[in-house]
């Protein structure tokens, strides 16, 4: 039955990529922009995996969604190769700039309306937090916005579609102790922050073919990515413009202090000569500092 | 449980081709191939045939794929030239076999495993995918289990499924023969140890030098001095713009006199006339100096290696048709001059910069190893078990007659035969051991490769004969005039081929596979007939710790080797004959390293050998 299809909606972000030799620094320390790759988010990638797990186990239908400069595309389109979206929507407008968390949720949310021609999602996934805001905010406040009940540091997830129940499981920090692992049940619809150590596993035939399956189709798509991708400005998406951009933003931002610059305790050393050499220099280089560790 | 209704173990060329012939016959399959992807663990010679036989029908790779195989495969260069040649030190003396090569042959290509099995997965894959079944790698099959008439698949990495009949493709060292009780291990008698290297050679000195057109190859043999003593003999392939080098040596001739195989290697490439034929011009990086400050030489490193791959791949596409007008299409230079004058800055640069020097030398990419099967000695009288089919170098099946060197076809021809079966059985729901196994018994029987290895083709040695008539019959040796001399005449020939037959394969065998053939007669030849070559620079020949280095590995934390006798004599002969010394000597113990194992079963036949767990081990990028 084709209304019983579950509904996966991901909301992701284009990040700097922060990755070795990808990312340049102004000479006062902070990010040069400008010249810094942006790629899809790793915490958004990780949310891609966990759409792609559903779309597999499920035959799910997938939506992706973005708020961003019209480049943020690119983010969409590395999301479509991960979860084999059937949609993308961009949402990109220059009223929606200097949005904090909660106007961006405000973004999200009515977009996350508008995906699957209007029907209410079953799951929406967000990644844990990005890499460049790290405030793990906007997914939580979008879940609020939404009214769905919110699960963050989830690292698996099952769903019973016919009875319309999710069981999820949960990293549950506790300070001092180790993280509690806590499993939930509950009623679709649910929001979902997917803790970066999830690993989707796909453990019987049919599931590995229809993984694969998914995989070709979605590097099919993305190739096309275009063609599945909708653009809306403020008004196409029909936000209220107090409740978004710099207007709907009630954080400040009192002062921003640079994280001081790790002392170098590292020293690289080259070691030249042959194998043998080579090898016998740096078991000595290990032992002699073990020693003085020792010491 | 799930249920399909063909499970086809290993994603070789035999396994895909049963995989694409199933799909082509509208049968279900799903395949499971143990590497990370499809052809990380396949590695051939390699030529791959097209045959057609006078007697009987051989099923070829494009009966299977389709005429457009030879259009759209990644195939290297059609094998047109194929010359055998002795050799003692400096000499060499030269037989041209083309027409022996020729035989019964639609088609040879040079071929790389890796790159062509990604093509025949792509195209097995999604034929498959339209039947439900499909391609699974990173899976390794653990057992097969009978229980009450269901057959059970067990992987260490899906949950268990039934289906109704398996087709072993798992290699000259199948697990799953020796999981069924199928098949004893091979024995030494009945293998053939393989070492290849990949060398580099742009395109258009390879065809200048081997003399050779765009799209045509040469295939070299070599025996004599550079077998050293040990029966089998050198390979020299030519592909697009690599060359395949490698030794194949009957294992109990290793046995007896031990040698690393990369010592047999590396002989063949000090040859004078391998030397030449593999040579380059190579950029050679001068120390730097360590007097200047840390940060400026770590800069000069890295401006050297940019600049050296820049020259490096610029030159690749300059020496390629293709390659060039990619380069002229893409708007960076507008002609080839461009490219030559871009290429003399780039090198003024490194000589006046850098000091950078180029000298002649050879380079090295990939160093591989395999068994192969000797399909006279150890082919499967009965490929079959209950209602699992083994195909190709599992179930024993090489051609291995004189120069006639043939694997890939054999096995493709195989896996049609059983996928032909399992079709059969599908259609009338019929899988007993008559009805499935017995027919693809008979059906493999009748096929022309097995009587090739069974008797000598009369046709073929008329044809061996022809192009080695010049040969002064003294130097064969007394042993062999007489041969010589009934093969030569036309009435003899049917008769002594038919007497020969009659003898059988097993009591010729001693006689044409030994120490003479393969050494004594060739070193006498290129002695007395050959001409001296010289050659003039030295290759920097890489030691196996810097060949090992170069291949890539995901190692697994448990080793898949479990040694029996750590001081068995048979063991102690591994520390030389493991093509990656994975074996050393502790305490008068072998001890075993498994991380630098490329899976060439050497060492199974005393030892518990599997193949690593799902992903884990060598993935090769030739092949």
């Amino acid at each position: 039955m084709e209304s019983s299809r579950l509904k996966i909606s991901v909301i992701i972000k284009l990040e700097p990529d922060f990755s070795e030799g990808n990312v340049s620094y102004n000479s006062d320390g902070t990010l040069n922009r400008a010249e810094t790759k942006s790629i899809l988010g790793p915490h958004s990638a990780v949310a891609s995996m966990a759409a792609l797990h559903a779309k597999v186990m499920h035959g799910a239908d997938v939506s992706v969604g973005t708020m961003g400069p019209p480049i943020a595309e690119q983010a969409l389109q590395q999301s479509q190769l991960l979860c084999d979206a059937d949609e993308l929507h961009l949402y990109s407008d220059r009223i929606f700039a200097g949005a904090d968390t909660l106007a961006t949720a405000e973004v999200l949310r009515t977009g996350i309306d508008k995906m699957h021609d209007g029907e209410k999602s079953d799951i929406v996934f967000s990644g844990h937090r990005a890499s460049d805001g790290e405030t793990g905010q906007t997914g939580p406040q979008t879940a609020w916005k939404l009214g769905y009940p919110f699960f963050g540091n989830v690292i698996d997830f099952s769903v019973d579609v016919e009875n319309r129940l999710a069981r999820v499981t949960r990293l549950v920090p506790i300070q001092g102790l180790y993280d509690v692992i806590e499993e939930i049940e509950a009623p679709l619809p649910i929001f979902i922050t997917i803790h970066p150590s999830y690993k989707p596993t796909f453990t019987t035939v049919s599931q590995r073919l229809s993984f694969f399956k998914c995989q070709k189709e979605a590097r099919d798509r993305a190739a096309l990515y275009k063609n599945y991708l909708k653009t809306f400005t403020a008004q196409t998406l029909g936000v209220d413009p107090k409740l978004v951009g710099l207007p709907g933003s009630p954080t400040i931002v009192y002062r921003v202090e640079k994280i001081p610059r790790a002392k170098t305790s590292r020293m690289a050393e080259i070691i030249e000569g042959s194998n043998q050499d080579q090898i016998r220099a740096v078991a000595k280089k290990i032992t002699d500092m073990i020693k003085v560790k020792e010491i | 449980m799930e249920k399909f209704d063909v499970a086809i173990v290993g994603g070789g060329s035999a396994g895909l081709a049963a995989l694409k012939q199933l799909s082509n016959l509208g049968k279900q399959a799903v395949l499971l191939e143990s590497g990370k992807a499809i052809g990380s663990k396949s590695i051939s010679g390699g030529i791959l045939y097209s045959k057609k036989p006078k007697h009987g029908r051989a099923y070829n790779v494009e009966d299977v794929y389709g005429q457009e195989f030879v259009t759209e495969a990644p195939l290297e260069r059609s094998i047109t030239k194929y010359i055998l040649h002795a050799t003692s030190n400096e000499k060499v003396f030269s037989i041209d076999l083309s027409s022996a090569h020729s035989y019964q042959t639609n088609f040879a290509y040079s071929v790389l495993m890796n790159k062509l099995n990604t093509w025949f997965a792509k195209q097995a894959g999604e034929s498959a995918e339209k039947y439900g079944g499909g391609i699974i790698p990173g899976v390794h099959v653990q057992s097969i289990e009978w229980n009450n008439g269901a057959t059970i698949v067990e992987t260490n990495e899906l949950e268990r499924f039934q289906v109704k009949a398996i087709i072993a493709a798992d290699g000259v060292n199948s697990e799953i023969a020796e999981l069924t009780g199928a098949r004893q291990k091979f024995v030494p008698e009945e293998l053939y140890q393989g070492a290849k290297v990949i060398i580099k050679l742009p395109e258009q000195i390879m065809e200048q030098r081997f003399n050779i057109s765009e799209n045509d190859g040469a295939a070299h043999l070599f025996s004599g001095d550079i077998a050293q003593r040990h029966i089998g003999g050198g390979f020299l392939y030519t592909n697009r713009d690599t060359i395949s080098l490698g030794g194949v040596y009957h294992y109990d001739s290793l046995l007896e006199k031990v040698v690393e195989p990369y010592e047999l290697i590396n002989k063949l490439i000090l040859n004078p006339m391998v030397r030449e034929f593999v040579k380059d011009e190579v950029p050679q990086k001068e120390e730097i100096d360590k007097t200047l400050p840390k940060e400026e030489q770590l800069r000069i490193r890295f401006a050297v290696s940019k600049l050296i791959r820049t020259w490096q791949d610029l030159r690749q596409s300059y020496y390629s048709t293709s390659g060039t007008e990619d380069l002229i299409k893409s708007g960076k230079y507008k002609t080839r001059e461009e490219i030559v004058a871009r290429l003399d800055m780039i090198r003024k640069d490194l000589s006046s910069k850098y000091r950078t020097r180029f000298i002649t030398d050879y380079v090295e990419l990939e160093y591989s190893a395999k068994l192969v099967p000797d399909g006279k000695r150890c082919r499967m009288k009965k490929p079959n078990h209950k209602n699992v089919l083994f195909v190709g170098d599992a179930a024993g099946r090489g051609i291995f007659v004189g120069p006639r060197i043939e694997g890939i076809n054999v096995g493709i021809d195989d896996a049609v035969r059983a996928a032909n079966a399992i079709s059969r059985s599908l259609d009338r729901n019929n899988f007993d051991y008559e009805y499935l196994g017995g027919f693809y018994a008979h059906s493999v029987d009748e096929s022309p490769y097995t009587r090739d290895m069974k008797q000598i083709d009369k046709d073929y040695l008329k044809i061996f004969l022809n192009a080695t008539k010049d040969i002064p019959k003294d130097i064969i040796g007394s042993r062999y005039s007489m041969i010589f001399k009934l093969m030569s005449s036309e009435t003899f020939r049917g008769l002594a081929v038919g007497f020969a037959n009659i003898l059988g394969y097993d009591r010729l065998l001693p006689i044409l596979e030994s120490e003479e053939t393969y050494s004594k007669v060739p070193i006498e030849l290129a002695e007395k007939l050959g001409k001296r070559l010289t050659s003039d620079y030295r290759p920097s020949i890489p030691s196996i710790a810097e060949r090992v280095s170069k291949l890539k590995y995901d190692d697994d934390t448990v080793s898949h080797i479990k040694v029996n006798k750590p001081t068995s004599e048979f063991m102690k002969k591994m520390v030389l004959l493991c093509p990656t010394k994975c074996y050393s000597i502790e305490d008068n113990q072998v001890v075993l390293q498994h991380e630098g194992c490329i899976e060439c079963g050497t060492c199974a036949p005393e030892t518990q050998w599997r193949h690593p767990r799902g992903e884990k081990g060598i993935s090769y990028q030739y092949g």
